[in-house]
């Protein structure tokens, strides 16, 4: 396929992908007391920001923001770097049975997660990380680490081994091995995990429900979804206007990490 | 041989690389796993001290012919998930690849995994209920009595995997182009020399070197969609009835709704036990060459 | 080498198991601190509602000296979840929302939910609550929780789609169906269904209508789903069904914007549902109104009316038990109660309380005097049996048919509760 046929499928094919965001959009800016669903193509006067700050009051949401961000960014680092400790481990230095102690890792994904909350609520309640900042940091840290895994390991299998032993010939430590040689190679890959663990992290509402209370310490979507119910609250504009403030900094983070994946594709020969 | 001798002498230092994701999934994944696997044999409402009743849950499980319709529709799940969003990531992948703007064109793909949960849950029902966003679509271009999208099974289903791939190809087109990004230049250009382009190009040299991406892709899909809950929950809660419910919705119900900790810590173990057996399955063929380098 | 792979495994099994362990023995829960003024921990699944209690709260640090500091849950079911758990835990709290019906008989029957018959002795000595709400609160003689809200399910009506057809308030359930007959004649459907959750509210109403008896049967699993009786009432709402008298299932929009835009002319509804048609952009009076609906047969007399009370409980074994207790008594007194009367704009229990909203109040005054109160579907039915009905009427309303597979199944978990409950009296 020529690269002009190439370039217009993707951008009709982006415009339908849109469509959706662009209901999201325009359905959050009607007022609610305009709201139809009658009429669900047709913009209909501008309310976005009075929704948007009605969201922020009722849900007092000013303190999530920031526990929120430490949640995010510093889980997927810490997943980040311990799952590709995990990777290198398996791959650069062959660790025995390194396929099975793989699958104990992976093995920490495949379970659904509103299985351990109660267990962990518990354990949690008793040594004392329940409603802390450090309890939400290592569980969120501990779901994202399997993810990591999978794919350092995975990408690590590709690099040939003579890197590892030409290293090793020079007389480096295994230790900067990985830090100077093995993670700087990576770095298109532990970009890519780290978005998407943040952003995972980000929108997290299960985790965030069980395991904290106070507003400090909660997670925002955690204090978002409580606006809609039956039991009065938000209207569905609010509501979506709240989804798009709560997504705008995950949208923001893609956009800007994008042109590092540009910069990666010069970075990932090896 | 020689290289048998290599690895054992860095043994030690594998298991400190390693051992801190192991502590961390053992710790906060598996500690409460095997509580749950304990609940499974007991008869427990979330008060008081769970009761052992050996294998009743299991037995209860297996009795219920509801429980058979929700796996059927989760393996429903598992392949929709494979063929639209892994078949459309790649295609999106390849598509962009090389591509100059590529990364702009990538975006409208990427924003929807961007968006919350709430948010995707609330603008898909918005689109698929009766005389929705997409029935008033239908209704310019004079469908007039469009399939109730939500109501029947499986088409519920279907529309649901649909609305999950919307949110979810953005995210395998980015891995896939990590696996398009990180094969080597030098082989590439040769072919394209020799003249590869298009499919001959595709079979000859990047489909190989996607394999180990691409396994990683659907593996992940395999997981995630044997676990699929949100979306069902946001939009149709597994109705009408318990038309399309999932085995995590199920196991959902039984626990949080009905307090019925034991059936539910037994349908989390099964699910378990097929996602694991699956996975193990699925990434030893996958992966086994790779492992004996 | 080998081995030390192994020894560390088994010490990670083994702390794992420790960490399990832990988890089960017994509960942490310390006796009450025996403060009753400071601030007060408080958990609830109305999570809509916490900016009415941080308003609240500040009318009780004035007449009390008792912060409330809200924790609002979105999820009702994990938040059921939540609070058994914490109960093992000594994070059990102060105040809590709960239900009435089997699940506050569950806390009860384990005894973790703190008894309130003096509180509730006063309030009735003092006028301030009346009898009839005891009963949700009474198990085996005693009472527990008090009252967090009341609400009675009645009729709401697009009053300009009532006006455009001539229509009036039914005073008879015959007016009912006439006024339904004639809105579908001139193209307007009369009545909301969904196919999801509040999928009881027509059933309560046709078989309560029909036979309170009956109604208070089933829940007590004296009365079977297959009976007769109730299958008749069923076909009564298919045969509506087939005049397509319902919205349509599949719609989610908010009931309250489709009673806007006039997808139905009629909504069965707890009466909180004004507060959601207000922030709809309706007005009580001019654009809706609301009327209880007459029995569907006219030998029920007094009518019964369908009420939801939702208790707020303090755990038996809570530090702040003496806090929760002190302020649950605070709550029934009249100045809390016209205090959350203005915060919610609710019906408030306590007929001393000012009463902000005109209309609810003579709803209150009137469903006092004239109706007979049966409990809400919702809370009267034991939850096993709940989350099967619920479904089986959400496939009903999907697919009209039939009644008898519905009502089959229904019973199927019917005998199973009943049976295991049977066995757990021996």
């Amino acid at each position: 396929m020529s690269r002009s046929i190439r370039t217009a499928v993707l951008i009709v094919a982006g415009i339908i992908w849109l469509l959706p965001v662009y209901l999201l959009v325009i359905n959050a800016a009607k007022s609610p007391a305009d709201f139809t669903s009658k009429e669900a193509w047709l913009p209909n006067g501008f309310a976005l920001f009075e929704n948007m700050s009605d969201a922020l009051s009722l849900s007092g949401l000013g303190d999530a923001v920031f526990s929120t961000l430490i949640y995010s960014v510093v889980s997927p680092i810490i997943a980040v770097l311990v799952g590709a400790a995990a990777g290198f481990a398996i791959v650069a230095l062959r660790l025995k049975h390194g396929f099975a102690w793989f699958v104990v890792i992976f093995g920490g994904t495949v379970f659904p997660l509103q299985m351990v909350l109660i267990p962990l609520f518990d354990g949690y309640s008793r040594v004392g990380l329940f409603d802390t900042r450090l309890g939400m940091v290592l569980v969120y840290t501990a779901i994202s680490v399997p993810f990591s895994a999978f794919v350092m390991r995975n990408f690590f299998s590709g690099i040939a081994h003579n890197v590892f032993e030409a290293a090793v010939v020079d007389g480096a430590s295994t230790l900067r091995i990985f830090l100077r040689v093995y993670i700087p190679m990576a770095m298109s890959a532990l970009v890519a995990i780290f978005i998407l663990q943040a952003t995972f992290v980000w929108n997290d509402l299960l985790l965030g429900l069980t395991l904290s209370q106070s507003d400090d310490v909660r997670p925002i979507v955690t204090t978002l979804s409580g606006m809609q119910s039956t039991y009065g609250g938000a209207q569905l504009s609010t509501v979506l206007a709240a989804g798009i403030l709560v997504s705008l900094p995950t949208v923001v983070l893609f956009l800007f990490t994008q042109k590092f994946f540009a910069k990666g594709l010069a970075l990932g020969q090896y | 041989m020689s290289r048998r001798r290599d690895s054992t002498s860095y043994q030690w230092s594998a298991r400190g690389f390693i051992a801190p994701g192991v502590i961390l999934v053992a710790v906060l994944l598996y500690a409460p796993l095997l509580w749950t696997t304990y609940l499974s044999f007991t008869e427990y409402n979330g008060l008081g001290d769970p009761d052992w009743v050996g294998l009743a849950n299991y037995g209860a499980m297996f009795a219920d012919p509801e429980f058979f319709g929700s796996l059927g529709n989760t393996l429903l799940w598992v392949a929709g998930t494979l063929i639209v969003p892994v078949g459309l990531g790649l295609g999106l992948a390849l598509l962009t690849f090389d591509l100059k703007g590529g990364i702009w064109l990538r975006l409208p793909f990427l924003i929807p995994y961007a968006i919350s949960g709430i948010g995707v849950g609330l603008i898909w029902s918005f689109i698929l209920q009766s005389d929705g966003a997409l029935d008033q679509a239908l209704a310019l271009v004079g469908v007039v009595d469009p399939p109730r999208w939500l109501l029947d099974a499986p088409l519920n289903t279907v529309v649901m995997i649909l609305a999950s791939s919307w949110q979810g190809v953005g995210v395998n087109a980015l891995l896939f182009t990590i696996g398009l990004q990180s094969i080597p230049k030098e082989p590439l250009e040769a072919a394209r020399l020799d003249g590869a382009r298009g499919a001959r190009l595709f079979g000859s040299i990047l489909w190989p070197m996607l394999r180990p991406l691409t396994a990683v892709v659907i593996g992940l899909s395999i997981v995630a969609s044997l676990k699929t809950f949100d979306i069902v929950q946001g939009m149709t809660k597994g109705g009408p009835g318990r038309a399309s419910e999932t085995l995590a919705l199920t196991m959902y119900k039984d626990t949080f709704v009905n307090s019925d900790y034991g059936l539910g810590s037994a349908i989390a173990v099964f699910l378990t036990i097929v996602t694991l057996v699956a996975s193990v399955l699925y990434l030893r063929q996958q992966l086994s060459k790779k492992n004996e380098i | 080498m080998k081995s030390t792979t192994r020894r560390v495994g088994l010490l990670a099994t083994v702390s794992v198991a420790a960490l399990a362990l832990t988890a089960c023995s017994g509960g942490g829960g310390g006796a009450s601190d025996g403060a009753t003024t400071g601030t007060l921990n408080f958990y609830t699944d109305k999570a809509a509602w916490e900016p009415d209690f941080d308003t609240l709260s500040e009318t009780s640090s004035s007449d009390v000296d008792i912060e409330l500091n809200t924790t609002g849950y979105s999820d009702a079911n994990q938040y059921d979840a939540f609070i058994r758990q914490s109960f093992r835990t000594n994070k059990s709290p102060g105040l809590f929302s709960w239900h009435t019906g089997s699940s506050l008989k569950e806390l009860v029957d384990e005894n973790l939910v703190a008894e309130t018959t003096d509180i509730w002795d006063k309030a009735i000595a003092d006028g301030y609550v009346s009898e009839d709400l005891k009963k949700y609160y009474t198990i085996d003689g005693k009472q527990y929780c008090v009252p967090m809200n009341i609400a009675y399910w009645i009729m709401y009506y697009n009053k300009t789609i009532f006006d455009e057809n001539g229509l009036e308030k039914p005073t008879t359930w015959d007016e009912l169906m006439q006024d339904a007959a004639t809105l579908k004649a001139n193209g307007v459907t009369p009545f909301y269904q969904t196919s999801v959750l509040f999928t009881f509210p027509w059933f309560q109403q046709l078989v309560a209508g029909t036979d309170p008896e009956l109604y208070n049967g089933l829940s007590t699993g004296e009365v079977k789903y297959t009976d007769p009786r109730v299958v008749d009432i069923m076909n009564v709402w298919l045969d509506q069904q087939n005049k397509g008298w319902f919205s349509d299932a599949g719609s989610t929009t908010d009931p309250a914007v489709m009673l806007k835009q006039g997808d139905m002319a009629m909504i069965n509804f707890g009466s909180f549902f004004g507060a959601s048609l207000d922030a709809a952009g309706m007005t009580q009076g001019t654009d809706y109104d609301f009327f209880v609906i007459p029995a569907v047969n006219s030998d029920v007399d007094p009518n019964a009316v369908a009420v939801e009370t939702g208790p707020l409980c303090t755990a038996e074994n809570s530090p702040q038990r003496d806090l929760g207790m002190a302020f649950a008594e605070w709550w029934m007194s009249p100045d809390a109660q016209s205090a959350w009367s203005e915060a919610r704009g609710d019906v408030p229990f306590n007929p001393k309380a000012t009463v902000a909203n005109e209309a609810l109040s003579e709803l209150g005054t009137s469903v006092a005097t004239d109706d007979q109160l049966v409990e809400r579907y919702f809370e009267a039915t034991p939850t096993p049996i709940l989350t099967v009905a619920l479904e089986q009427f959400g496939a009903f309303n999907a697919n009209p048919g039939d009644p008898l597979p519905f009502l089959q199944k229904i019973q199927d978990a019917a005998d199973a509760y009943w049976a295991d409950q049977g066995a757990d009296q021996k």
